[in-house]
């Protein structure tokens, strides 16, 4: 594992310094001192990567076999790796149909989904907490705290 | 006018109910606020703020400086009771306070915070009283170069939270520095990383980056193994702190609070630093060392410790120099002059009664902490007995509330979102939350006070040695780094 | 109710719907969104202003503070949200007239938003330490000319970053990017505290972030940008130092909705906050912070900012501060 992080690190550190930091920041002509460049810290910090990517290649080296404990072992992890698909969909819709479902609405089915997907053993206790608490929250956010909670443009409430 | 009636005047001023109320109400407010993650204390106070301008001066700045001490006291509750800090200082209490909960102890951890916070709180505020004039002015000779050689002194806290291996908490640090500098340079204006998206120009949400880090990866460890939790016991559990545990922490309360206090005393650092350093200060030094970051409870009394230190001395600068040393402090700033008040020397001299007043409410607001913060532990008890995998769903569902709230932006959950997955493959891989987030606070200091120093230099770098609080944050860091890199060695060759 | 009066209602409820009931303008709270963070001069000044604005409007305002990138991630988000009067921006001289200026690359133009008024100007003031040595604006001159000086800013593109440039411009000083250093800080309170501890020179921004140290006798006030003196600022008018063009040189607060906003819209902020603004609390809570209350009409606002806009933007061109990446 150890030698997967150091590989990982390397080439990030590549990327970094190769396409990431020429590519993504921009740096006025006129800089007078180098140390003053807006490029200078990201380099700085591309170099360090590499170099810990290289300290954790050595040293997982060395180490075969000992070092980090294995993770907790799950009974099918075909199916967690399912659940974790899941996961990253029910999150990116949930990000995509907020501005148009409002918070409240996207909350509650963020929730029913996510109590389902971990197979709760209360599911009317959840579907209940799935209603009750995005609209507890939106009264105290709204109301108390006076945030503007996006209200989306189907159902608005007071 | 001597102290005596200095003294008196301030008494007078709060020697009344309303004065007294006013600190109760904004205690509560603030230890509520500072237990809902993303309210935090900055926005309770921000929120209190408005309702206070109809007070008398006095009233209106003790209830914010209520809201203030609970806040930061208040954050510790959720951070140990499910592993999201409230506010942004309770982060190093997650360290050693949630495994407590898990192990069942959450109620232990819980008091030993309260006990911790309420001390450093005291202390806190007496070195406000005696020392605001010292500490004030060794505050303003703190200049960038300053600056600089003590936040790269602090960077090494990070081989104390790293855990098993130094490398991987450095990685995790280099990680939280390169998601640091995304946004706008400094210097130049110029685009880092932003992809022309107008919310990247800001920059990653520090709170958005906080709460994904910590508390939505263990919505995903939920996910990928949802009875993973089964035959734990997640209690508050019987036990509560012992006066012979608070005694046994004496020593690092008491370190903490000084850390506190000098961090809060210098204004731009905050409290997530102090809280930190106060940590692995403490880890440093205890018997206890190999227990940190299992659930050992001297870790829990040294992060809080180290947070509610700062709260009393954020004041020095506020009301010596005129200067807000953090963020809440530049909105209680708003306070004074929305009452025509102007902190700063002259104000010691013209308006004396409220200085003490304040000081003598200072002192009562330990004590009232104290209480409010027992009944806010009792009511946080039922989160405790809540079904795991119904948690779950209502963390992922208030962080969502909470992180929208803090900068009314969508796309700073999206940021939690993706931090949550970031910080769920560093936990597959073992790699430490915490020394990214000490480098997410401190890199852009880091940065930002080089270049800075390299300005007013104009490239010269023996502006960084140029006086002697440079060279003595020079020293630690160089003694940390070779006690650090000697440690690492003779653990490598123990196992070796 | 027959098939077909049903069918009349429904396309009549349909077409209530389509075109926004706007006599009843606001029928819901309007999201008043701060582009700073909380306790800066936007921020008190539109918190200082939303209650006597809640009474004019007779609805509730929220306040949202969304700050980033020098007031960028709140204008942008104003000039997105739809033109339906219910997204408004506090608009202030940073995110809008200096931003707009100095940044090339800025989301954002002042086109795409549609001012209904500014409501409140602060003049700026330049400031040194009191024991600096600097007595006078000729001072400060002669000693940038001579040995250079360095003065502190909220940031690159900030107000008090283009307003060192802009009075040193005006008193003559040739090349001033190179003479004078520009040290940025985060955030106006950082910018003070930088001329306190000697890390800056000096710095030039609005009198009400200055006010409580100069009143403390922690920073003396070289010259303000006004015609008259200011009160509590013991310095003399950029008028009486034969400088009259910095009088353009001002902090400003005002309201402001996408570019597409209906015009009846418009129309009642003008009354909403002609009413507001002559809260007499209002003037009183801001005068005692160095601001002048001065409500424009919408026109005047376009005109005022698109003026110090031209003028910035010249300085900018002239001097080649413009950032291009």
């Amino acid at each position: 594992m150890q030698l997967q992080l150091g590989i990982g690190a390397i080439l990030a550190a590549l990327f970094l310094i190769l396409y990431a930091i020429p590519n993504w920041v921009s740096s006025p002509s006129n800089v007078r001192n180098i140390v003053l460049s807006p490029l200078f810290w990201p380099y700085i910090l591309g170099g360090l990567t590499g170099l810990v990517g290289l300290g954790l290649l050595l040293t997982g080296r060395q180490r075969i076999g000992g070092g980090a404990p294995v993770n907790e072992p799950i009974d099918d992890p075909r199916q967690g790796m399912l659940r974790l698909a899941a996961m990253a969909v029910l999150m990116v819709a949930s990000f995509r149909v907020m501005p148009w479902l409002g918070l409240v609405w996207t909350s509650m089915l963020a929730f029913v989904a996510l109590a389902f997907l971990v197979r709760t053993r209360h599911p009317a206790a959840a579907v209940v907490c799935a209603v009750v608490v995005p609209l507890i929250l939106y009264a105290f956010f709204a109301h108390v705290a006076s945030v503007a909670i996006p209200q989306g443009e189907l159902v608005r409430l007071p | 006018m001597s102290l005596f009636d200095s003294v008196m005047a301030g008494l007078a001023l709060v020697g009344n109910f309303e004065a007294f109320l006013s600190l109760v109400i904004g205690i509560v407010i603030g230890v509520i606020g500072g237990a809902i993650p993303g309210i935090s204390a900055t926005m309770a106070v921000a929120l209190a703020l408005p309702f206070t301008f109809p007070m008398a001066p006095i009233n209106g700045i003790l209830l914010l400086l209520g809201v203030y001490k609970g806040g930061i006291f208040g954050g510790s509750i959720p951070a140990i009771l499910i592993k999201t800090p409230g506010t942004p200082a309770s982060s190093a209490t997650i360290l050693d306070g949630h495994p407590m909960a898990e192990r069942g102890e959450a109620g232990r951890a819980l008091g030993m915070a309260l006990w911790a916070s309420c001390t450093a709180d005291f202390v806190s505020n007496l070195a406000l009283i005696f020392f605001a004039g010292f500490l004030a002015s060794f505050a303003l000779s703190f200049g960038p170069p300053e600056f600089f050689a003590l936040i790269l002194f602090s960077l090494t806290i990070i081989a104390g939270v790293s855990g098993e291996s130094l490398l991987r908490g450095a990685l995790s640090a280099l990680l939280g520095l390169l998601l640091a500098t995304i946004g706008l340079d400094l210097v130049y204006g110029t685009n880092r990383f932003t992809f022309g998206d107008p919310n990247l120009m800001g920059g990653l949400n520090f709170i958005a980056v906080l709460i994904g880090l910590f508390a939505i990866p263990e919505v995903i460890n939920m996910v990928w193994h949802p009875t993973g939790h089964v035959g734990k016991v997640q209690k508050l559990g019987s036990k509560w702190v012992t006066f012979a545990e608070y005694k046994r922490c004496f020593r690092s309360i008491i370190r903490g609070s000084f850390i506190g206090v000098f961090l809060g005393s210098i204004p731009g650092i905050g409290a997530a630093p102090a809280a930190f350093l106060s940590y692995s200060e403490a880890r440093r030094k205890s018997p206890n060392r190999a227990n940190f970051g299992k659930g050992e409870i001297e870790g829990v009394a040294a992060s809080e410790a180290g947070n509610n230190g700062v709260a009393g001395a954020t004041l020095i600068p506020l009301l010596a120099l005129g200067v807000p040393g953090d963020v809440i402090t530049a909105i209680i700033i708003g306070a004074f002059m929305v009452h025509g008040l102007q902190p700063g020397p002259m104000m010691f001299v013209l308006n004396v009664d409220i200085i003490y007043g304040l000081f003598i409410g200072l002192i009562l607001s330990s004590g009232i902490l104290f209480i409010v913060g027992g009944l806010a532990i009792r009511g946080f008890r039922p989160v405790a007995d809540i079904p795991k995998r119904i948690l779950m769903p209502m963390v992922l569902v208030l962080c969502i509330y909470g992180v929208f709230a803090v900068n009314n932006n969508i796309f700073d959950v999206g940021v939690m979102f993706a931090m949550g997955w970031v910080g769920f493959v560093m936990g597959r891989y073992h790699i430490p939350a915490a020394p990214f987030l000490i480098a997410f606070i401190l890199g852009p200091l880091l940065e930002d006070n080089f270049r800075q120093s390299m300005l007013m230099s104009g490239g010269s770098p023996d502006i960084l040695l140029r006086g002697p609080i440079t060279w003595f944050f020079w020293a630690l860091t160089v003694i940390s780094i070779v006690a650090i890199t000697r440690g690492t060695l003779r653990a490598g060759r123990a196992a070796g | 109710m027959t098939m077909k009066s049903f069918a009349a209602a429904l396309v009549v409820g349909l077409g209530l719907a389509a075109a926004p009931a706007l006599a009843e303008y606001p029928e819901r709270p309007i999201n008043m969104i701060i582009p700073y963070g909380a306790g800066g001069a936007t921020d008190i000044s539109a918190r200082t202003i939303a209650e006597p604005l809640g009474r004019a409007v007779g609805g509730t305002l929220v306040m949202s503070n969304i700050t980033g990138a020098g007031g960028a991630t709140g204008s942008v988000a104003v000039q997105n949200a739809k033109p339906d009067g219910y997204t408004m921006l506090f608009a202030r001289v940073g995110s809008h007239s200096v931003n707009p200026a100095m940044k090339a690359t800025l989301p954002y133009t002042l086109d795409d938003f549609r001012f209904v008024t500014v409501y409140e100007i602060n003049p700026v003031a330049c400031a040194v330490r009191p024991d600096s040595g600097i007595e006078t604006m000729e001072d400060l001159v002669n000693l940038t000319e001579s040995e250079g000086t360095s003065y502190s800013s909220s940031g690159v593109g900030s107000m008090l970053h283009l307003a060192a440039v802009f009075v040193l411009d005006e008193f003559g000083v040739k090349d001033p990017l190179e003479k004078a250093t520009h040290i940025p800080q985060k955030g106006g309170g950082a910018a003070a505290t930088a001329v306190l501890n000697g890390t800056a020179t000096f710095l030039c921004t609005n009198t009400s972030a200055l006010a409580s140290f100069v009143a403390n006798g922690q920073l003396k006030p070289l010259m303000v940008t006004t015609d008259e003196p200011v009160p509590g600022f013991d310095a003399p008018s950029a008028s009486s130092l034969g400088k009259p063009d910095l009088r353009q040189l001002v902090g400003w607060t005002g309201i402001a909705g996408p570019d597409d906003l209906p015009d009846d819209v418009a129309a009642k902020w003008g009354e909403w906050i002609a009413e507001a603004a002559g809260n007499e609390k209002f003037v009183e809570q801001m005068t005692a912070r160095g601001s002048v209350i001065e409500v424009m009409s919408p026109e005047d606002a376009n005109d005022f900012i698109e003026q110090q806009y031209n003028t910035f933007r010249a300085l900018v061109d002239k001097l080649g501060m413009r950032i291009e990446g």
